[in-house]
């Protein structure tokens, strides 16, 4: 045990034919801080998930605990010393501290649970990870920092030797954050291996002692030793972008390497079937607030070429859209404009608010004040349906449970809010339906385009694009559309031409398009302008050339670090929705999810 | 596979049967089998006079059964049926009793079965909550109600009422002509509106069918109605073919029978997936059960432990049979 903790060899797992591990090298020695970076979707989550049990390896090794395992289970990833922190932490809310840290394991004595040892024990640990809450507090009424670390104790009481943190600061406040970059420090003293995933450079740049960046499946860079300078680690996370439209130029590309991308990935601009770059980076919005000092001088400048700057406002001069003062919870005021036919993009980390105002938008939760204008009509959605009178639609981030209906079929996912519409006298207009998800699946690009499969059969990126497609069959006037995460979970491939769909609605039918991110790459490709949000407000604004990865992840680190406000938006967005305006629950659907494995019968069970 | 991928055709193959049809509902080869052992055992299973016996006796399911189906498809679940059932036809009979027209006296236990459906769906769909504990609080005060309302057996309703269980259109029995009606109606509604369509989005995904811009309340509301409506018709029916009724004891234990029905038919419990087709066969295969172990002289009490285990063996097969037939 004196030398690496961990060590994976030659990791490769795939999907349906798309690699998301290729081939991935990671060594992490006791005592060793090892940063994980990369973008969504290079497979940092698959790696972790493979190292958790979660996702059998297609091949390599995973050597932990001096044992080398072809693949793990769940239970031999932790027996053997491997413990995970996701970000949607897995502790029990209406357990005490200590009843969560023994979940499981419970100490006996006489067929009881032994309480007091278990505390004791629990306080010893919390000690350890220096958390002020007590064995008997309810985890449900700690702050989020302090669930965390009661997570972190659950994992030393299991003795683990290998620790991931995924995303620890997400959710966290400022001084949160700091509170538990001091514990990683102790704990690396204690001899753990942390491997450590994040999207902030300054926590690299703090607490690593080893970097790996992952892009596309592979490793883009990997280093050991302190010094890694900030413009090669951001070199390295972008890479070549797949779009073209972004030259990640200035510092040394790490491993800039063409890889055999399919078609679809060529540059958009390049494909025959329109994607004119209208509307393009209006470069005459100068900087705002506090994204760009910082973004000058810790960052190289980067030549970003737009096509052709155009003034902002094109398309349909009067149909965009306009937010005064718009305020609901945890979130506010914001003001902005997206003009007819402009992209912009709300950057931000998770629990910045941009989901909120997204979903406040579309009448998903409520507004407590402000105005929302489109085109020259205000618009007071109370409910989604309010919003698509209006021409505002929502591509939702969790596709599986507020996009998608996996066990009903590609026709009826992409149909569903047309299909009324549609229909004459109170009867489904098949013919027309049929014509319309044949234009709309030639539109998204669907693969396989049969109608009538479930949509739990497609992947990801087919999946996204039938519940993209829903709002682009021609049946409404889609003035604005939202979309939360475009592209969370979906291939390379599929990324494309989601991105290729929504710059021709922007271009051909001059929507407004506001769509919240966190992944630069994301931003930078997709928008013409960007909009950085932190704390529920907007914080600064980047456009033109100053739109780059770097400058993004800049911006978000000082807006994390000045606004204090972050902590009013701390829980997670996702993981409170269904307590916030949630259509009144029914029966018991809410518990049981729907059935998602494509090998789900539709019909026939009882 | 060549023409089943156009949505068109769904209906069709609904009507036309065909191998797919089958290995979607594996009960149409049970109720085959079953069918072939009781004629071979009784001799008179398939006698038309037998045969019409037990279209009379699941009429009534099929009509209950059906909306109910529409209703757990969209996620929701009626238990208050049995006890709505008994209403509906003590309104109607009293009504009949009292020297009203026959239309009046059915259109006045509607209107009662219609009242519970609504208190149903507000308190369900418009508040909030669970259905299952609304309706069973419903079947036990509804059940109540009606012995408050009806204390004494009524009897004696007039050869007008008599008329909906007894009269033949056509040569076939009043209440079999209606539950057609309502299974054909049933079929379209789900094939052939937009509401069928949010039916299934409902009970799939509330949260992504409210995000489709679709009212998630008014059609599940709707459907809590009409099921009501429908239970208090079944009342009406069984007190016109019975010419009397008890409050005590009229539909009690029909709303499990019914809910049988609709699970065997492959209808699932947690909603978004059923066919209106199943639930015909559902309801074949309990007429069936019921009258061929009559017939065979078995006791009551086997004869619900027939029904009972097939309900079970029903959801196990389900659960473990090879999912190769998609």
């Amino acid at each position: 045990m004196t030398e690496a903790s961990l060590r994976i060899r030659g990791l490769t797992k795939s999907f349906g034919g798309v690699l998301a591990l290729d081939g991935v090298d990671l060594t992490v020695p006791m005592g060793q801080v090892h940063a994980l970076l990369g973008h969504n979707g290079a497979g940092k989550s698959t790696l972790i998930k493979c190292l958790g049990g979660a996702y059998p390896p297609d091949s390599g090794t995973i050597e932990v605990g001096g044992r080398s395992y072809e693949r793990l289970s769940p239970r031999e990833s932790i027996t053997a010393g491997v413990a995970i922190i996701f970000q949607t932490l897995s502790v029990v809310d209406a357990l005490t501290v200590s009843e969560n840290i023994f979940l499981g394991q419970e100490w006996t004595r006489y067929g009881r649970i032994d309480r007091r040892a278990q505390e004791k024990v629990a306080a010893g640990l919390l000690e350890r990870v220096a958390a002020t809450c007590s064995p008997r507090d309810r985890v449900g009424e700690l702050p989020m920092g302090q669930r965390q670390l009661v997570e972190i104790a659950k994992a030393l009481s299991r003795s683990a030797s290998v620790l991931v943190l995924d995303e620890p600061t997400a959710a966290l406040s400022t001084a949160e954050s700091d509170a538990l970059a001091e514990r990683v420090e102790d704990l690396r003293t204690q001899g753990l291996a942390i491997v450590y995933v994040t999207h902030l450079l300054a926590e690299v740049e703090r607490l690593a002692d080893a970097v790996t960046v992952l892009r596309d499946g592979r490793i883009a860079h990997q280093s050991v030793g302190a010094g890694q300078r900030r413009r090669d680690l951001v070199a390295a996370i972008a890479g070549r972008t797949a779009d073209g439209e972004t030259e990640a130029g200035g510092g040394p590309v790490g491993d800039r390497r063409a890889t055999n991308l399919p078609d679809a990935d060529r540059p958009a601009g390049d494909r025959p079937d329109g994607n004119r770059p209208v509307g393009d980076r209006p470069v005459e919005d100068g900087p705002v607030g506090a994204a760009s000092p910082g973004a000058t001088d810790t960052t190289p400048r980067v030549t970003t070429s737009p096509a052709t700057p155009v003034a902002r406002g094109v398309g349909s001069p009067g149909g965009g859209l306009v937010l005064e003062g718009l305020r609901g919870p945890g979130f506010g005021p914001v003001t902005l404009a997206v003009a007819g036919g402009e992209r912009v993009g709300l950057y931000g980390l998770i629990g910045s608010g941009r989901t909120r105002i997204l979903e406040t938008l579309y009448g998903r939760r409520r507004a407590s004040g402000g105005t929302v204008r489109v085109g020259d009509r205000t618009v007071a959605a109370a409910r989604p349906g309010d919003a698509l009178a209006a021409g505002i639609a929502l591509v939702p981030a969790d596709r599986r449970r507020q996009g998608l209906f996996p066990t009903l079929s590609a026709h009826d996912n992409a149909l569903l809010p047309a299909v009324r519409p549609l229909s004459r006298y109170g009867v489904r207009a098949l013919g027309a339906e049929r014509r319309v998800f044949e234009a709309l699946a030639g539109a998204v690009g669907l693969r396989p385009a049969r109608p009538r499969l479930p949509a739990a059969s497609f992947s990801g990126g087919n999946q996204q694009k039938l519940v993209l497609g829903r709002w682009i069959n021609h049946t409404r006037d889609l003035r604005v559309l939202l979309l939360d995460e475009p592209t969370q979970g979906v291939d390379v491939g599929a990324r494309q031409e989601i991105y290729r769909v929504v710059r021709s609605l922007a271009a051909d039918r001059g929507t407004a398009v506001l769509f919240a991110s966190s992944d630069p790459e994301e931003i930078v490709t997709l928008a013409d302008r960007c909009l950085v949000v932190a704390g529920g407000r907007v914080v600064g604004e980047l456009s033109g050339a100053e739109l780059t990865e770097e400058a993004l992840l800049s911006a978000v680190h000082e807006a994390s670090e000045t606004s204090a406000s972050c902590e009013t938006s701390a829980p997670t967005e996702t993981s409170d929705l269904s307590k916030a305006s949630a259509p009144s629950g029914a029966a018991d659907v809410s518990e049981t999810p729907p059935a998602h494995e494509p090998s789900a019968p539709a019909e026939g069970a009882v | 596979m060549t023409t089943a991928d156009s949505v068109l055709v769904r209906p069709r193959a609904l009507a036309a049967g065909g191998l797919g049809t089958v290995r979607r509902h594996p009960l149409i080869v049970v109720l085959a089998v079953m069918v072939l052992v009781f004629q071979v055992s009784t001799g008179s299973f398939l006698d038309p006079a037998n045969l019409r016996g037990i279209a009379t006796d699941a009429a009534t399911l099929a009509i209950v059964a059906v909306p109910l189906a529409l209703l757990v498809i969209s996620g929701y679940l009626d238990l208050s049926v049995g006890s709505t059932l008994a209403l509906g036809g003590l309104v109607a009979g009293w009504l009949a009793g009292q020297g009203q027209s026959p239309v009046v006296a059915v259109l006045g236990g509607l209107a009662a079965g219609a009242a519970v459906g609504a208190v149903n769906g507000v308190l369900c769909c418009y508040f909030g909550l669970s259905a299952f504990i609304v309706t069973l609080g419903m079947l036990t005060a509804v059940r109540g109600l009606a012995q408050q309302l009806f204390p004494l057996p009524l009897s004696g309703f007039g050869s007008g009422f008599a008329w909906l269980g007894g009269s033949r259109i056509a040569g076939i029995a009043a209440p079999v002509v209606i539950a057609g009606v309502v299974l054909v109606a049933g079929a379209l509604f789900l094939a052939f509106t937009p509401a069928g369509r949010h039916v299934f989005a409902i009970g799939v995904n509330r949260e992504a069918a409210y995000l489709s811009g679709i009212s998630i309340r008014r059609t599940p509301f709707a459907l809590f109605v009409v099921t009501g409506v429908a239970a208090a018709l079944a009342g009406a029916i069984k007190a016109s073919v019975l010419d009397s009724t008890v409050a005590g004891t009229s539909g009690a234990g029909f709303e499990l029978t019914v809910l049988t029905a609709v699970l065997l038919g492959g209808v699932a419990l947690t909603g978004g997936s059923g066919s209106v087709l199943g639930v015909l066969l559902g309801v074949l295969f309990l007429g069936s059960l019921q009258n061929g172990l009559t017939l065979l002289d078995v006791p009551t009490f086997w004869q619900q432990m027939a029904q009972g285990s097939a309900l079970v063996a029903g959801a196990a097969l389900a659960h473990f049979a090879p999912r190769a037939g998609r």
